[in-house]
């Protein structure tokens, strides 16, 4: 298990004009035993970033450490990191158990009986023990992940590393995976780096989430931490599904008049002294129904789910979604007003897009204190 | 529909009756050689042409055997064809691993020559070829047969072809599960390439085993001769000895028959993979 410090890595492909950069400056420190997820947009570097820890990228610039070990001109065999590809990258020529014992049978000196037991134990862990005979074009995609796995976990290796390993399942069998490969990783406490472009995925997996943006690291933090107090605009809208509803509002004291008609008061004008103008976040969630509301608008379009509904409203120019009971189920063209608590209000700079003001609603509440409260 | 189906049955039918046309008019002629093979020469040019075999074809042989040492030259074309093969196959499959997988310096500008190499024919290469095995000492050599063509061009650019289908994560992953880059090669890129070595076996044996202008340049001791040199040698200025090359040649394409029929599966898949992505 390691540690991996990663600081002011960059990675530029082509040169001269034709130059890319991939990743700018990136710095990071992976814990010891933890599961970090990168999300981003594609293109937006952390396969690139994933691929300079596994060393199948140079980096061209900055360093990375295993331990406080400096890895950066190391090639990837020895490294000791075990990598889960997006295709899996099963060797179609071999059974399952030589996929899986692979590994041991090039870098270690162990028998080959003692290779077969360990792969044995591994299969077992994952359920593929039957499968073992088997070449990978007969097993199905979620067989060929769990063989993928097999191969990354029986070397033991000091970090796992995931490109995206579940974004070609279906969707019931993807859920599933996630959950066993959290249940695998915290068995095994491997300093684990994921991949994925899918914000909920990493919400729900990652220890931490490093949300990348154009090659920079835009947020390290909890899920909790990313989608409360997102530094700024990029990360807001890029966590939390449906999508956080913005727009620019003029600043008259401690009034914002936005378009279409918003018109909110603040409390606290202090996030915004002194400004002319101001991003305005609020996310579907915290939109509520009001008879007199800060946000008249139009419903375009509602969307049941069974367990809530999707309301899609115009006010003016601004498209908005809001996240309502699903007992609720306003007609399109139907004139509606929203309301929401200045705690759950998100204010960004016009100019830098950094937050000015995050969630600041309770999140410690003590579980006798929610029980007895009048739901 | 059903005069649609009978139209289809008509067609199938008359297409098989093409076919099979085709068939016969390949086979009577091997068929007449065959046959020719086993009776005297002085039965060869009777009418109407025997069909059914004679019982000559030992004695035949004897006289093929005596005239040329036809066993040494199948011994010779055996040695030479297989050898040459299997250092052909592995340096077009090296090669072309890695025109395909690695990136270098004049990747391109070398591969595009390595290329245009395929049009120059054989008889310029003759005379420098048969010049410089001479400065080294390797005429009447099985080297000096093997080694200029080792590296063929069509087999690096079959093999660059069908290496490119090789998915790089295939590759990067076997790497970061600890193997060498020559490991990559020969425990990834060849068991995956199987059907392409076969196809391009078969191209590369049947190019050796007919070669005849280049050998007969190289090769001047009679006890070097391959099967075609032997051929050529039957058909003298006085006579030719229509007899021999029959039993000659029947000897000759059998090799040929069967490479081709144990190996056709692989060869037609070979031709066609990578040609549709998967």
């Amino acid at each position: 298990m390691a540690t991996i410090d990663i600081t002011n890595l960059c990675k530029a492909f082509g040169d001269g004009d034709e130059q890319v950069i991939a990743v700018e400056d990136f710095t990071l420190t992976i814990e010891d035993g933890e599961f970090l997820v990168f999300v981003g947009p594609s293109g937006c570097g952390k396969t690139t970033t994933l691929r300079c820890i596994a060393g199948l990228e140079d980096a061209t610039d900055g360093s990375i450490e295993f331990d406080g070990l400096d890895v950066t001109d190391q090639r990837a065999r020895d490294r000791d990191v075990a990598m889960v590809f997006q295709n899996y990258a099963l060797y179609p020529h071999m059974t399952v158990r030589k996929n899986i014992g692979f590994p041991l049978r090039l870098s270690t000196r162990q028998s080959s009986d003692e290779i077969d037991a360990q792969v044995e134990d591994v299969a077992s862990m994952l359920g593929i023990v039957e499968l073992l005979d088997q070449k990978p074009k007969e097993l199905s995609g979620g067989q060929q992940q769990r063989v993928a796995l097999g191969r990354a976990i029986v070397r033991d290796p000091e970090v796992f590393l995931m490109d995206e390993p579940l974004s070609n399942l279906d969707a019931k069998l993807r859920s599933t995976m996630r959950t066993e490969l959290q249940e695998l990783q915290q068995d095994l406490g491997v300093t684990t780096a994921y991949v994925t472009h899918d914000q909920t995925e990493a919400m729900a997996m990652g220890d931490r989430i490093a949300v990348l943006n154009d090659g920079q690291l835009q947020q390290v933090g909890t899920a909790s931490e990313v989608y409360r107090s997102p530094t700024n605009e990029f990360v807001a809208s890029f966590i939390g599904s449906p999508s956080i509803n913005t727009f620019t509002a003029t600043v008259d004291g401690n009034v914002l008049d936005g378009p279409g008609g918003f018109e909110y008061e603040l409390a606290n004008s202090g996030p915004v002294d002194g400004l002319d103008e101001v991003r305005v976040g609020i996310r579907p969630e915290d939109m509520t129904l009001e008879s007199e509301g800060s946000m008249p608008s139009h419903v375009t379009v509602v969307e049941e789910m069974g367990n809530e509904n999707f309301l899609y409203a115009e006010m003016g120019p601004v498209d908005l979604t809001a996240r309502i009971e699903s007992k609720m189920h306003p007609e399109a063209g139907m004139a509606v007003d929203f309301g929401f608590e200045e705690d759950d209000l998100y204010l960004f700079d016009v100019n830098s897009s950094e937050s000015l003001k995050t969630k600041t609603s309770e999140t410690d509440v003590e579980y006798e204190e929610y029980v007895q409260a009048d739901h | 529909m059903r005069s649609e189906t009978r139209t289809e049955a008509l067609w199938q039918f008359g297409s098989y009756i093409f076919l099979l046309t085709i068939v016969v008019l390949v086979l009577i002629p091997l068929y007449w050689m065959l046959v020719a093979a086993t009776i005297p020469q002085s039965e060869f040019f009777s009418w109407p042409p025997r069909v059914i075999p004679g019982t000559q074809w030992f004695a035949n042989f004897q006289a093929l055997q005596e005239n040329v040492n036809f066993v040494r030259s199948i011994g010779n074309s055996i040695f030479i064809s297989v050898s040459y093969t299997i250092l052909s196959l592995i340096l077009c499959s090296m090669a072309g691993f890695a025109f395909a997988k690695y990136e270098f310096t004049f990747k391109e500008p070398l591969f595009y020559f390595i290329l245009a190499t395929l049009v120059l024919p054989i008889q310029i290469l003759i005379i420098p070829l048969f010049l410089l095995m001479v400065q080294i000492g390797w005429t009447n050599s099985y080297l000096a047969v093997i080694l200029p063509w080792a590296a063929n061009p069509l087999g690096i650019f079959l093999m660059r072809q069908n290496m490119k289908a090789i998915p790089d994560s295939l590759l990067e992953s076997a790497r970061m599960d600890g193997a060498t880059e020559f490991q990559l090669y020969y425990k990834i890129a060849l068991p995956t390439m199987l059907p392409s070595l076969a196809a391009l076996s078969i191209i590369l044996f049947l190019n050796q085993w007919q070669a005849f202008l280049y050998p007969l340049v190289i090769l001047q001791d009679p006890q070097m001769y391959t099967i075609p040199l032997a051929l050529a040698e039957l058909v003298g200025q006085q006579r030719v000895y229509f007899d021999q090359i029959m039993v000659a040649t029947s000897l000759a394409v059998t090799p040929i028959f069967v490479v081709f029929l144990t190996m056709q599966q692989y060869f037609i898949k070979g031709i066609l993979s990578g040609s549709v992505k998967q």
